[in-house]
């Protein structure tokens, strides 16, 4: 059919209203609040990796859902992970985004979280361990032990990365909301330490799930050169998007042929353990994380919504703590050849989720967000799209493809 | 042209060839064993990460394919000021650090009816720069991109 007018736009195209969302749930202030509220304060959220703090009182600071969060390693070498918020006046008691508390403050002594406007000292417990002329301003009325950190709930786990959860009875634990998914990946990442290598953040003007979209489906691997020639062929079609509870797909391996991008080479040799050469499994997470081992290289994806229209997503690379040198250093180009911020593949990524951004700003036209193709699961099906906003409209009690009306759960469909 | 000279000469001619995207040209100041890098210290992770490293060959063969990929074409401008060269005579080579500025000027990276024409701050770092010279020629023997950020949102397909 040729160009429409605005009618026939509008119109419901030939597919279920599962096989579509509405563009205003990437733009939408009300419903992003609501995601904020109920789905970010509510879920595991991987805040960032065991290496990063690798010490007794080493620490980092991060934020989620607007509310911002301390990580800090105890004397006991267990991590705790706190609001990173002083109980007194609500300064923010950490303003690095990391360091050390062995050495002392300029408000306060070595050892100690400081609040450097008052001088409020926590242990890395988050006990208050001293309030500055305690009995001369509050008597008896208050003391130390009456205004400890908000202590969250956090757990160290699936390849060492730091996972915090704002909700203090979340409706599952950590192992059963992510555990099935990382199955796949487990032994590789559980063999041995892993040691974060890459960081750099893209914060750009799209909402956070089309960056997660954009990891969840593959048909756009048509934008990428580099993924057609190294990868077009029967087993990267026979590639299998697998749904797990809780929104979560896995995508399947297949045999990357990296030499086949000029420049390029096997990736065989740095093979991650018990990982056959030059494979590649990838995980996301809802509500917006993801994993991917490409054979020697391993990537998190991180997202912090910060608006509607607006997302700071965290890129870091992980290699074995034990690599050599010359290995770090091979597994880093690698790495950085697809990934980095001046390598092939993300740049192009995050042009697409820019793109679509720009077209979805808040107040725009509402329209259909297409996410029907079905090919048996497999590699540019959409499934994983699908399941991932099935998994979205219970959160939020919305239907995805119509998001002012309540969520109502379909009967699985056999494909799904 | 005394050897320093030479060198600043050869620094702020490769800027501009980097500007204006005149690849070879700009591989044509580099010696066969360049090495190339952009790297960064990440108070994040409390380390030093490097976002691209490449040979010469490496350095060709990624140029060579930019056509086959899609790209913010958003130009590029290197503002670069020498502030020393370290020459040894003896070893006939020299060292030399820059600052260098680079603001992107949008074309077709955002939304073009808004954006483009507008030019931003893209990085900011140093060029930390080795060079031999032989013949009252200087060639560049190696480059690190030293920057200070981290955000580099969408990134570039470009060395910088």
């Amino acid at each position: 059919m040729a160009a429409k007018n605005h009618r026939q736009w509008l119109a419901e195209p030939n597919l279920k209203r599962s096989e579509w969302v509405d563009s205003r749930i990437y733009s939408d202030q009300e419903i992003f609040e609501e995601e904020l509220a109920n789905i970010f304060k509510k879920t595991w959220i991987p805040v960032c990796h065991e290496s990063e703090l690798p010490k007794a009182y080493d620490f980092r600071t991060v934020s989620i859902a607007r509310e911002p969060v301390i990580v800090a390693r105890g004397p006991d070498n267990e991590i705790r992970a706190f609001l990173n918020v002083c109980p007194h006046r609500g300064m923010i008691i950490e303003r690095r985004p990391s360091g050390s508390f062995l050495e002392g403050s300029p408000s306060g002594n070595p050892k100690r979280m400081t609040c450097m406007f008052h001088a409020w000292q926590y242990d890395m417990r988050g006990n208050c361990v001293y309030i500055s002329r305690e009995k001369e301003g509050y008597q008896e009325r208050l003391c130390k032990e009456d205004v400890g950190l908000r202590r969250l709930r956090c757990e160290v786990k699936f390849g060492g990365f730091v996972w915090v959860n704002l909700d203090d009875s979340p409706k599952v634990s950590l192992e059963d909301w992510a555990g099935p998914a990382f199955e796949c990946l487990r032994k590789s990442l559980e063999a041995e330490p892993l040691e974060v290598f890459h960081y750099h953040k893209a914060i750009v003007n799209a909402n956070y799930k089309l960056w997660h979209d954009t990891n969840c489906e593959f048909y756009h691997d048509f934008m990428h050169y580099h993924n057609r020639v190294t990868g077009f062929n029967d087993a990267y079609f026979a590639r299998k998007n697998e749904a797990f509870d809780h929104g979560h797909v896995v995508v399947g391996t297949f045999e990357v042929n990296y030499d086949k991008y000029e420049g390029f080479e096997s990736r065989a040799a740095l093979s991650f353990p018990h990982l056959p050469p030059n494979q590649w499994y990838m995980i996301d997470l809802f509500p917006g994380m993801n994993f991917n081992l490409r054979g020697s290289a391993f990537r998190c994806d991180i997202v912090t919504p910060l608006a509607p229209d607006k997302v700071m997503i965290e890129y870091r690379g992980l290699g074995l703590k034990r690599d050599t040198a010359e290995e770090r250093r091979t597994r880093i180009n690698h790495h950085n050849s697809i990934w980095g911020p001046f390598g092939r593949n993300l740049h192009e990524d995050l042009i697409g989720v820019q793109g679509q951004g720009t077209t979805m700003a808040p107040g725009a036209e509402p329209r259909r967000i297409l996410q029907g193709r079905h090919e048996d699961q497999t590699i540019h099906d959409e499934n994983g799209m699908r399941h991932y906003y099935k998994e979205w409209g219970r959160w939020m009690n919305r239907t995805p493809s119509e998001p002012e009306s309540p969520f109502v759960e379909q009967v699985s469909v056999a494909a799904e | 042209m005394d050897a320093s000279a030479l060198v600043r000469d050869t620094i702020y001619r490769s800027t501009i060839l980097l500007d204006q995207q005149r690849w070879e040209e700009w591989l044509a100041h580099c010696d066969d064993r360049f090495e190339y890098a952009i790297r960064a210290f990440s108070p994040e992770i409390n380390k030093d990460v490097t976002y691209l490293a490449l040979d010469r060959d490496g350095l060709a063969s990624l140029l060579k394919l930019l056509p086959k990929h899609n790209t913010d074409h958003s130009p590029l401008s290197r503002h670069t000021s020498v502030y020393t060269v370290d020459v040894d005579e003896a070893a006939k080579s020299a060292k030399a650090v820059s600052s260098v500025i680079v603001y992107q000027t949008l074309l077709d990276g955002i939304n073009s009816h808004v954006d483009a024409g507008e030019s931003r701050l893209f990085i900011v770092g140093k060029y930390l720069d080795t060079l031999k010279i032989e013949d009252d020629k200087a060639k560049f023997l190696s480059r690190e991109v030293r920057i200070e950020n981290r955000r580099l949102d969408k990134g570039s397909h470009w060395p910088i």
